[in-house]
């Protein structure tokens, strides 16, 4: 047929396709390995937008993928359709979680202390060239402090809480079973508190940060301070079928609240957490969360707005649409394009009489 | 009893890729989908091996339609051939292990992005289209939870304000493909871009067409002998591509849709968009058997 260069069908797209994994070359255990040691924080990122935690085969996916994020989150997702959900794990308690950086803006000290914690948020950004010419790079050993920080920390919105700077409302007890889950439900709107938690810890890290930073210059209505940045582990503890609870094992969470003087007089709180750890994403997403109530419709702090357009396997998936063959449309266009330059001039459709 | 007994051997995945869970919510929501005709619904729609925005929401609801006897054809832009059709094809009988066909008459079930087979669907088919966009007031209003109450009050005004600009900016309606439709009298839907060709074709038809938008999670029918009407006014009447008198410079046939192929001289050819129809009618051009089913359009008008 003659329109070559999108139709062969099965041969050229097979052909296609091993020409891009020829590049890739030889995927073994070795190289997924490796992915997994050298590089926790692309597979902190790629295990929260897939919103599936098991870093060997994020690993996995990256190495498939050739480091090509989207698909690697696309191969983790479309994976996980096909498991069961088993179980529904005990909700998590911040002042349960194994802590091992915790920092707030907004107070030069806090309750249970500073935690930097492992960050460069203060390392001079050279790069090592010497690694390329042979020196590898060391680097420095830890030195533990004399007293450890203690591995569980209060909430410092508990505090503002007592101290009556920010809103208490009662929590609603939901059995875990009926959580609202949006990998088993649409996302309508006005959304679920769980489905908008939920859709800010599966959304794109990039996304957010596009929309969060038009937040924060100014096309929002609040500057967020960030109130508590958490990176820790938490206990998933399952309820085994004769009744004990136990630990599964520990996935990496990371955790931000943001927070800006309200028109109630009180402070408002806006909170992102996603699986992995993950600064950017959670301080983005928080602010967005601070921004979202009462938004006018269609500003990028809107809640409809931000969670539909930072969906990574939906965003990307329409962009690279574009490249599938619309000649059908594009011809259905052009017909009402001819037949209007073939009439005449609407004014000449219909003389107005004088 | 143990659990051997309770369980099925394991497997890498389920039978037509989705799970349980995933078929019986589909199920629910395209049942509810034929009881509304037109109306959108929600549903979660699963990741599948397939980027969104290629077909991802046609494929889960085939997938859930699909059995081991099924037979399967799939088409992009009216064509058997086309690269995505030939992949989404070629996964829908791997994992349902359904027959593959490029025979408009031999399918139970047809996926398709853009286009209705130019032969006439029995009762006894399933028409699935691709959706990019599920609603046809998002040029007028791109909020979703605007555009829904839009729906639930019947508020289409607006979609008839742009038609009426078209016609007072360029002398006609403007609406290439997507053309927005009211359905059984009630919902407006769009027929997904298939061109205004294949818009009459849904009207009091046959078979039964699902629409599935999977990026955007909604789908929506039109059972069989459901009123499928294009928005239009009473003095300026619904106008399909002027394709009547085109001729398929491969297969010779006339009064179809056609793709146009510009030429290096200037001008154009033009050959049968359903790609298999056109193979059909060569065939029997050669002497070769073929049958080709009685179509919707008759001589480029379609009957009354």
């Amino acid at each position: 047929m003659a329109y070559v260069a999108t139709r062969g069908g099965e041969r050229a797209i097979d052909q296609s396709e091993r020409l891009y994994r020829a590049e890739l070359g030889r995927i073994d255990a070795a190289r997924v390995a490796e992915i997994r040691h050298a590089l926790p924080m692309l597979i902190d990122r790629v295990m929260g937008e897939a919103s599936l935690y098991e870093p060997d085969l994020a690993a996995l996916a990256l190495a498939q993928a050739g480091g090509d994020l989207y698909e690697a989150v696309l191969l983790l997702r479309a994976w996980r359709t096909t498991q069961p959900r088993l179980t529904i794990a005990e909700p998590v308690l911040q002042e349960q979680l194994f802590t091992l950086r915790r920092i707030s803006a907004a107070f030069k000290d806090i309750p249970g202390g500073q935690i930097l914690g492992p960050s460069l948020d203060y390392a001079h950004r050279l790069l090592a060239t010497g690694v390329l010419q042979g020196r590898p790079y060391v680097p420095a050993p830890v030195e533990p402090a004399a007293t450890p920080a203690p591995a569980r920390q209060p909430s410092l919105a508990a505090w503002q809480k007592a101290q009556g700077l920010v809103a208490d409302p009662a929590r609603a007890d939901v059995a875990p079973d009926d959580i609202p889950d949006l990998t088993r439900e649409p996302l309508l709107f006005p959304a679920a508190r769980a489905h908008t938690l939920q859709s800010l810890a599966r959304a794109d890290t990039g996304g957010m940060l596009a929309l969060g930073y038009s937040a924060m210059r100014g096309y929002g209505n609040a500057h967020p301070t960030v109130n508590e940045l958490r990176l820790a582990e938490a206990d998933v503890r399952v309820r085994h079928p004769r009744g004990t609870v136990f630990s599964a094992g520990r996935v990496k969470v990371s955790q931000a609240e943001v927070t800006s003087k309200g028109k109630s007089g009180l402070l408002e709180l806006g909170f992102c957490a996603t699986l992995g750890w993950n600064e950017v994403k959670v301080i983005s997403g928080a602010t967005l969360d601070l921004n979202a109530p009462g938004a006018a419709k269609g500003s990028p702090v809107e809640e409809e707005f931000f969670l539909y357009h930072t969906e990574p396997v939906e965003a990307s998936g329409f962009c690279i649409h574009f490249k599938l063959p619309h000649y059908v449309t594009f011809q259905s266009s052009l017909d009402a394009l001819r037949g209007a330059k073939a009439a005449p001039a609407p004014h000449e459709l219909e003389k107005v009489p004088a | 009893m143990t659990i051997a007994t309770l369980t099925k051997p394991w497997e890498a995945m389920s039978y037509g890729f989705l799970d349980a869970s995933a078929k019986r919510e589909l199920r629910r929501k395209m049942l509810k989908a034929i009881a509304v005709p037109g109306c959108q619904m929600p549903y979660a729609s699963r990741e599948v091996p397939m980027a969104r925005g290629w077909g991802t929401g046609g494929l889960q609801v085939t997938l859930t339609l699909l059995r081991p006897s099924s037979v399967v054809k799939v088409i992009d832009q009216g064509a058997d051939d086309s690269v995505n059709a030939a992949s989404i094809r070629s996964f829908l009988s791997k994992v349902s292990g359904a027959r593959e066909t490029w025979d408009t008459l031999e399918a139970t079930i047809i996926q398709s992005r853009h286009r209705i087979p130019e032969e006439r669907l029995r009762a006894d088919q399933v028409l699935v289209l691709q959706v990019p966009n599920p609603e046809p007031l998002r040029p007028v209003e791109p909020n979703m939870s605007v555009a829904r109450q839009m729906h639930a009050d019947a508020d289409y005004g607006r979609l008839w304000l742009i038609l009426y600009e078209q016609i007072v900016r360029s002398g006609r309606v403007m609406q290439g493909a997507a053309y927005p439709s009211l359905v059984n009298g009630r919902h407006v839907m769009t027929p997904s871009p298939i061109p205004r060709w294949d818009v009459p074709k849904l009207h009091m038809a046959q078979h039964l067409t699902f629409l599935s938008a999977g990026r955007e999670k909604r789908l929506y029918a039109v059972p069989p002998f459901t009123r499928v009407e294009p928005l239009v006014f009473s003095d300026v009447p619904f106008q399909v591509e002027d394709h009547a008198a085109l001729t398929c410079h491969r297969s010779g046939l006339t009064g179809y849709f056609m793709n146009e192929i510009p030429q290096g001289g200037g001008g154009s050819q033009f050959e049968l968009s359903d790609s298999n129809l056109g193979i059909k009618a060569i065939r029997q051009a050669e002497g070769a058997e073929a049958r080709v089913g009685s179509t919707w359009y008759e001589n480029g008008k379609m009957p009354q």
